[in-house]
């Protein structure tokens, strides 16, 4: 596997950081997550939590007990499992114990890279800051991630998914004209910020390999944002033309190319939707075709693109009302055959069990451990002919347990006995 | 100090799906050496265009994505493939038989050329039943899960009267371009090691499937689907909305640090009742605690909000439109912002940076978006030997 032979050792919790390490024990990282018993990543214990075994029937999604009356373990947090793919394993240390220090100092001196994604200044308060780590190993690659970075102003500002979408212009994208912004209901940049920490560490180990130099890469939620925005920015600047100005944003209407129809459509069911998308007459011509030559799709105000823009309030109501009788699914086929692009508006459910394409090639991969049934969890989304990802990383191994490699992780790499670490343990320093 | 990618040859044949892959790597250091035709590439068709007029180099779509690269015009299939010979990666948007169609199949190239890395990024991958579907980033956020679960809540009736919204700017061409770049830096790292290259292929609808956050997980764990609906937000004397998460799960500090900031602010009403320090009577009462905010929120502007929240330890953040965030103090201390001459224009223009602060080897930002061709001649010198 590509990365094979880097050792990550992982303070990230959460979903920002923890998504930098999938990525890279997905392309095969060893990544040794470093826990701890008393302060369990949030995600491990929070709701939704992962049914045990033989509460569900055949489908997966039974609803349980579990998710009405709390944490049943460490190990049954739902989300922990979507962040922490990539054969990543588990040790719980005590860094607050003189002896689980120790230990920590032991592993950075063995490991070519550290993440965390603490506040700022908590590895310093631990006594494991850069300056430290680095005297024991000096080409060590650092990697924080956290909100707003450690450096600037607001460095102590705290920060999850959403704080840094509105800080960064990322809400203000999604929302219907004249309303206020709808944004995204979920943490888009913990994903793209991990995509950049994995490019971070990616960055950091080729230049130690050219130049045999370690560094610190800071890595923020909000930088990472601001090329998001596209041209937006560029357009406010050099054509004094802001975001914040009436009609805009555009909710799905799209005005570069200038194209109609294009948006999403109410198909038959329950709040079912279905994406078009014309973006040239040759789709246009293709749609009409499909939708056999209706009379009113031969109104000359539709007949050049800048007709359909203009008249898009009309167009759109037109076309809404052939998708309003037809299944998405149908309508997507039925188009997609004549040369539209189209697609069904999908959630979770849909992707995993209606969705052909994410199934022939692979995106799930059933992974549990002791304490959880294999489940179709996610790792990266592409492939490579040499070095296939796997998302179970080196060991195709699921998301690990609390601490279910303390005694492997410390012989193997420490080369402790297992008395050595039972006696660590009955000391405090690992918990 | 040296970029990491410095000395890199990237090729780039790409319409502006990919674009932003490009533009990460030449920031990393990379030559990368975008091919055009005559014409230029589709992505310097699309606007907006600097002072509204159209034309190959004044597209600003395509200058936020083409910063850091240069330009190089060849038409003919020979020329190309004489510079896939000398490059090091190749970044494409074909689908196998146009690739193949251009010699650019993966045999091929390989034949010609084992230790080039090529990446193909396409709408649907390679292979699999919608390989030939077509698709522009709307269809992908649909297809993805990210447009069904953003947009506006249901009405009072429980139905929904608005449809699922996509976020402007292209995210599943951006999120594929972004792992397009990862992919191509894990086989970087992997040639150094074996001086091989490889292919490979990126989809971007899997690419847009994976970026939902919990959504899956809660499928899993519970049969539930995420509907759409925006986040709490609180909406300043001025009118400007913050985003108000107060996320109790994190612990009992969460909700002391508000209470401490409501009744300095004199608005805690009913929560200084000691009863609310418990978190199942908290749950049950949250409309007292939304009211408490709502007090705050009326006597104060969007930025103080911002301010107050985040000085009680709380994740709050006012809704900046994407040009406002040039303002941001932050941002601007961590010297994130560049500004690039374009002499031919006479002007000086800013542009976002560095995703990241790497102490030891720079974020490179130096060149502006390429003319059309501009680069034809010194590129094929540049490259003429390896």
């Amino acid at each position: 596997m590509a990365l094979e032979g880097l050792r990550i050792l992982d303070f990230t919790r959460l979903g920002f950081g923890a998504q930098a390490t999938l990525i890279c024990g997905c392309l095969g990282a060893e990544v040794i997550r470093v826990e701890s018993t008393r302060f369990p990543d949030a995600i491990r214990v929070m709701p939704p939590f992962v049914p045990e075994p033989g509460e569900r029937g055949e489908a997966f999604g039974a609803a349980t007990l579990a998710n009405a009356t709390g944490a049943p373990s460490p190990n049954r947090g739902g989300i922990f499992y979507k962040y922490n793919t990539g054969g990543k394993k588990s040790i719980t240390v005590n860094a607050r114990h003189p002896k689980g220090l120790a230990l920590l100092k032991d592993l950075v001196a063995r490991s070519d890279v550290v993440t965390e994604s603490f506040a700022a200044g908590t590895l310093d308060r631990w006594g494991l800051s850069y300056d430290v780590m680095r005297q024991i190993k000096p080409d060590l690659i650092y990697v924080s991630m956290c909100g707003f970075g450690h450096e600037g102003p607001d460095a102590a500002n705290v920060t999850m998914g959403p704080t840094a979408q509105a800080l960064t212009g990322s809400t203000f994208m999604v929302g219907l004209p004249d309303r206020p912004p709808a944004g995204w209901s979920f943490s888009y940049l913990d994903h793209v910020g991990g995509y950049l920490g994995a490019i971070a560490i990616l960055a950091g180990s080729i230049h130690r390999r050219r130049t045999g130099e370690g560094q610190h890469i800071d890595v923020s939620q909000l930088e990472p944002a601001t090329a998001l925005s596209g041209a937006l920015l560029l357009d406010a600047a050099l054509n004094n033309r802001p975001s914040r100005r009436p009609g805009f944003p555009t909710g799905n209407r799209r005005a570069h190319p200038p194209s109609a129809p294009s948006g999403a459509y109410r198909a038959a069911g329950d709040d079912k939707w279905v994406v078009v998308s014309c973006r040239t007459d040759e789709h246009w011509e293709a749609l009409v075709g499909a939708m056999g030559r209706p009379p009113w799709a031969h109104d000359p105000r539709f007949a050049t693109m800048a007709g359909r823009v203009e008249h898009v309030d009309d167009l759109d109501a037109h076309v809404g009302s052939w998708t309003a009788e037809r299944d998405r699914y149908e309508v997507m086929e039925l188009l997609q055959r004549a040369g539209v692009p189209a697609g069904a508006v999908q959630d979770a459910a849909d992707r995993l069990e209606r969705d052909p394409q994410l199934a022939a090639r692979g995106h799930y991969t059933m992974l549990g451990n002791a304490e959880v049934e294999p489940l179709p969890l996610e790792g990266v989304p592409f492939r490579m002919s040499v070095t296939p990802p796997h998302t179970g990383g080196v060991l195709h191994r699921g998301p690990p347990c609390l601490g279910e490699d303390n005694e492997s992780v410390l012989c193997e790499m420490l080369g402790m006995s297992t008395a050595d670490v039972a006696a660590l343990a009955a000391d405090g320093a690992l918990s | 100090m040296t970029a990491p990618l410095e000395g890199v040859r990237v090729l780039e044949l790409t319409d502006e799906s990919a674009e932003y892959c490009g533009r990460v790597l030449a920031g990393l250091g990379a030559d990368v050496v975008k091919v055009e035709p005559a014409a230029g590439a589709p992505s310097r068709t699309i606007g907006p265009f600097l002072d509204d007029e159209p034309g190959p180099d004044r597209s600003l779509a395509f200058w936020a994505d083409n910063v850091g690269k240069r330009s190089v015009v060849i038409d003919d299939d020979t020329g190309l493939l004489a510079l896939c010979d000398r490059a090091d990666v190749l970044v494409h948007t074909l689908r196998p038989p146009e690739a193949q169609a251009r010699g650019l199949g993966v045999a091929s190239l390989h034949e010609r050329a084992p230790g080039l890395v090529v990446c193909a990024v396409t709408p649907f991958g390679s292979d699999g039943p919608w390989a030939d579907y077509l698709a522009d980033d709307l269809v992908l956020m649909a297809l993805g899960g990210s447009m069904a679960a953003c947009g506006y809540g249901p009405g009072a009736d429980g139905v929904y009267d608005t449809p699922p919204l996509a976020s402007l700017g292209d995210q599943a061409w951006r999120t594929a371009s972004t792992y397009a770049a990862i992919a191509v830096m894990g086989a970087l790292a992997w040639r150094s090691e074996s001086g091989s290259g490889q292919f490979i292929d990126v989809s971007a609808h899997e690419c847009s499937a994976s970026m939902t956050e919990w959504h899956l997980m809660t499928y899993l764990c519970s049969g539930g689907v995420h509907r759409r609906g925006p986040h709490p937000t609180l909406t300043g004397s001025d009118g400007k909305q913050v985003a108000a998460l107060n996320p109790d799960f994190l612990g009992p500090h969460v909700f002391a640090g508000m209470l401490e900031m409501l009744e300095a602010q004199g608005v805690a009403g009913p929560l200084s009742d000691p009863a609310f320090a418990d978190p199942v009577h908290r749950a049950g009462n949250y409309r007292e605690v939304w009211r408490a905010l709502k007090r705050l929120a009326e006597k104060n502007d969007g930025e103080t909000l911002y301010r107050l929240g985040q000085e009680a330890g709380l994740p709050w953040g006012v809704i900046r439109s994407p040009d406002e965030v040039l303002d941001d103090r932050h941002l601007r201390a961590r010297g994130h912002f560049v500004e690039l001459e374009h002499p031919e224009l006479d002007r000086t223009v800013t542009y976002p940076g560095a995703p990241f602060l790497a102490h030891g080897s720079p974020w490179v930002m130096q060149r502006r978006p390429p003319l059309l061709g501009e680069h034809t001649e010194e590129v094929l010198v540049d490259w003429s030997a390896r």
